[in-house]
């Protein structure tokens, strides 16, 4: 009892235990543990601190087997300090006298009514209170321990730091303590801290994710789910569009030049727009960087937007281009016609995978340069994911996913679909930033000030967004729900997205700078 | 006595019934005046009425009932291609007034209110057949339960 205890979730209270075993009280409770929420007879102090030895000796000898004992069970209410951990130490066998009438026999707790009526046999006991977010069908339970959520942070950067200090022995034993952890915390918080354990693992173990892994259909099912689900994509696209239109206003004729096409969501907007200009529609031509892969994917793709053009009087023309590396593209590739179209080129989180090899960005935007736009449309995340030291991106990106994570939270308990597959969206850049290095790690984020630096020095000057984009953007957030968790910022001329006064997504326009506009 | 009251009596016979129902671009001009919910009741009524109020000017009258300036005829062109004006109220304008019904209608609100629906009907050209029960809908943030904090 006096001995000096590993970290485990429970244990902090058993120190306490000494000298406060006063008897007074109500009904012969430990005050100072009472006051923790905790109600554990004084007489059965020794007891209890008996039993939280032995389980944590279990767990920690234990802890890769017994993970899914602990999950397929339902546990006492763990303010019955006693009574959970018998059942606890009784599920890892540990506890080969057990004694059945012991477990009725405990104290029902005065809120959970429920606590007492199992059988002897049948341990699968309902949780009133804990449980009102579980169907009453489900046999598992949360078991949920006060403060998890930051002893979850804690183990996460713990296990961080011993990878970054390659004490892989450490941060293997740490990270099983994030799983277990993780699964028992609800909401948000847990499921980031799955994620990012299981990058850790990844990390730990080596085995580096493959980019090409996923299936190209499911990899376009997941982006449309995510423009359709939330509202950071439609963000990028409206105000891209709006800084385009804004642009465009005189010419006759528009070729837009779309770094990363996926399914061409942000078209049709533009082309409705354009369609709507008084004094009538520019001819607009698109062209489309995709990948490898994808080739007849982009040619169905023209013939999509072809048939929306043609049926809202839309000139419109056509041409795809794939590509291993945007920093392959020629600017003779593109078959500009300066004097009869004013270009545009547009990146929407497409520059910052060119930044996982070195000198690249440096060509792309020397290449983006000589096709003289008029302007250029960049989107990026708002986060600085491409630090040299790992311990420092780790913590960033855990910071920047939790925010995405809660804005995707929308307080209905059963998750929906969509959410499942905006956060398997979101888990496979987790995944690469944490687990990956050199040419495979190309979630390399990083902020709007490093972005503007880089485009600064290859030539460029920013371009305001205007007050036409922030109140679109607004509008769009307004009606995205979040209960007002969204905002639009205004940054030195450009916009970002945040969500709780967190940026997560910036938008920012840019023209070749004076000099070479000419 | 009896004579006068028999030539009232002609004379009430003689005048013609007058029937709404008769008379569609009567009905056409009225429902024209409604607000949506009261127009959403009248297309309720009957058979006829309801295949009256599928006519796209009384939603095109409704959808832009604020807005000034007028509408020009390129945008009905472009409108009805994409659906017609009452596919556009129910799908977007209709969503986006429940959501925040303090907003004022304005012509930068119809415009975001086309984007909105234009990008549906490209995603729905570009899903095409759908296999599985629900197709994606970029509409569907429009339609999800907010919580309202």
């Amino acid at each position: 009892m006096k001995r000096s205890h590993q970290e485990t979730s429970v244990e902090e209270e058993a120190p306490s235990i000494e000298g406060s075993g006063c008897g007074g009280g109500d009904d012969n409770m430990d005050e100072l543990l009472a006051v923790l929420g905790y109600k554990v007879r004084s007489s059965d102090m020794a007891d209890v601190a008996q039993k939280l030895e032995q389980l944590e000796m279990v767990l920690s000898n234990d802890i890769g087997s017994s993970n899914n004992a602990l999950n397929d069970t339902v546990h006492y209410n763990p303010s019955d300090l006693s009574g959970w951990a018998h059942s606890m130490l009784s599920e890892l066998n540990y506890y080969p006298d057990l004694d059945p009438t012991r477990i009725c026999d405990l104290r029902p707790i005065q809120d959970d009514d429920e606590c007492c009526s199992s059988s002897n046999s049948n341990k699968r006991i309902r949780l009133g209170a804990w449980c009102d977010s579980v169907s009453s069908d489900s046999t598992r339970s949360v078991v949920l321990i006060e403060e998890t959520g930051v002893r979850l942070v804690q183990a996460l950067v713990a296990c961080a730091e011993a990878v970054q200090h390659e004490n892989l022995s450490l941060a293997d034993a740490l990270v099983k303590r994030v799983g277990t952890l993780a699964a028992s915390q609800a909401g948000a918080m847990g499921k980031v801290a799955t994620y990012f354990a299981e990058a850790l693992a990844r990390r730990i173990y080596r085995i580096h994710p493959s980019s090409a892994a996923i299936d190209p259909s499911f990899e376009e099912i997941l982006q449309m789910n995510f423009y359709d689900s939330c509202p950071y994509l439609k963000f990028a696209h409206f105000t891209a569009n709006q800084a385009i239109l804004e642009a465009v206003t005189t010419s006759r004729g528009v070729h837009v030049i779309d770094l990363g096409l996926n399914q061409g969501m942000q078209w049709p907007a533009l082309m409705q727009a354009l369609a709507l200009r008084p004094g009538g529609p520019p001819s607009f031509r698109l062209t489309g960087v995709g990948t490898l892969s994808n080739r007849d994917g982009i040619q169905e793709l023209g013939w999509k937007l072809a048939q929306l053009a043609h049926a809202i009087g839309v000139e419109f023309e056509f041409s795809g281009l794939t590509t291993e590396r945007l920093s392959d593209l020629e600017p003779d590739m593109f078959e500009t016609r300066p004097d009869s179209e004013t270009l545009v080129v547009n990146s929407v989180f497409e520059l910052h995978p060119v930044l996982s090899q070195p000198g690249s960005i440096e060509k792309l935007l020397a290449t983006v340069k000589a096709v003289k736009p008029s302007i250029v449309t960049v989107v990026e995340q708002e986060a600085n994911h491409n630090g040299a030291v790992f311990l420092d991106r780790f913590n960033e990106a855990l910071h920047y996913y939790s925010s995405l994570f809660d804005s995707l939270e929308d307080g209905v308990v059963i998750p929906s679909q969509d959410r499942v597959m905006s956060e398997i969206y979101l888990g496979r850049q987790i995944l690469n930033v944490v687990a990956a290095e050199g040419i495979d790690r190309i979630e390399r984020h990083e902020t709007l000030s490093q972005w503007r630096k880089r485009m600064g020095s290859a030539g460029f000057d920013p371009v305001n967004l205007g007050s036409d984009a922030f109140k679109q953007a607004s509008l769009l957030l307004a009606l995205s729900g979040g209960g007002d968790g969204y905002r639009v910022e205004e940054n030195d001329g450009s916009l970002m997205l945040a969500w709780q006064t967190k940026p997560l997504i910036a938008a920012s326009a840019w023209k070749l700078a004076a000099e070479l506009r000419r | 006595m009896v004579e006068k009251s028999n030539n009232k009596r002609q004379r009430v016979n003689q005048v013609p019934k007058f029937s709404i129902n008769d008379h569609h671009d009567v009905l056409v001009e009225i429902l024209r005046r409604l607000d949506g919910p009261s127009l959403c009741s009248a297309a309720c009524v009957c058979r006829l009425w309801s295949a009256v109020a599928r006519n796209d000017s009384i939603w095109e009258e409704l959808c832009f009932r604020q807005v000034s300036p007028r509408p020009s005829l390129s945008l009905r062109s472009v409108v009805s291609a994409l659906g017609g004006y009452r596919c556009l109220y129910f799908l977007c304008i209709r969503p986006v007034l429940a959501r925040l019904p303090k907003l004022r209608w304005t012509r930068d609100q119809l415009q975001f209110s086309l984007s909105l629906y234009c990008v549906h009907y490209y995603e729905r050209l570009y899903v095409g057949a759908w296999l599985g029960d629900a197709p994606p809908s970029s509409l569907m943030f429009l339609r999800k339960p907010v919580n309202v904090v």
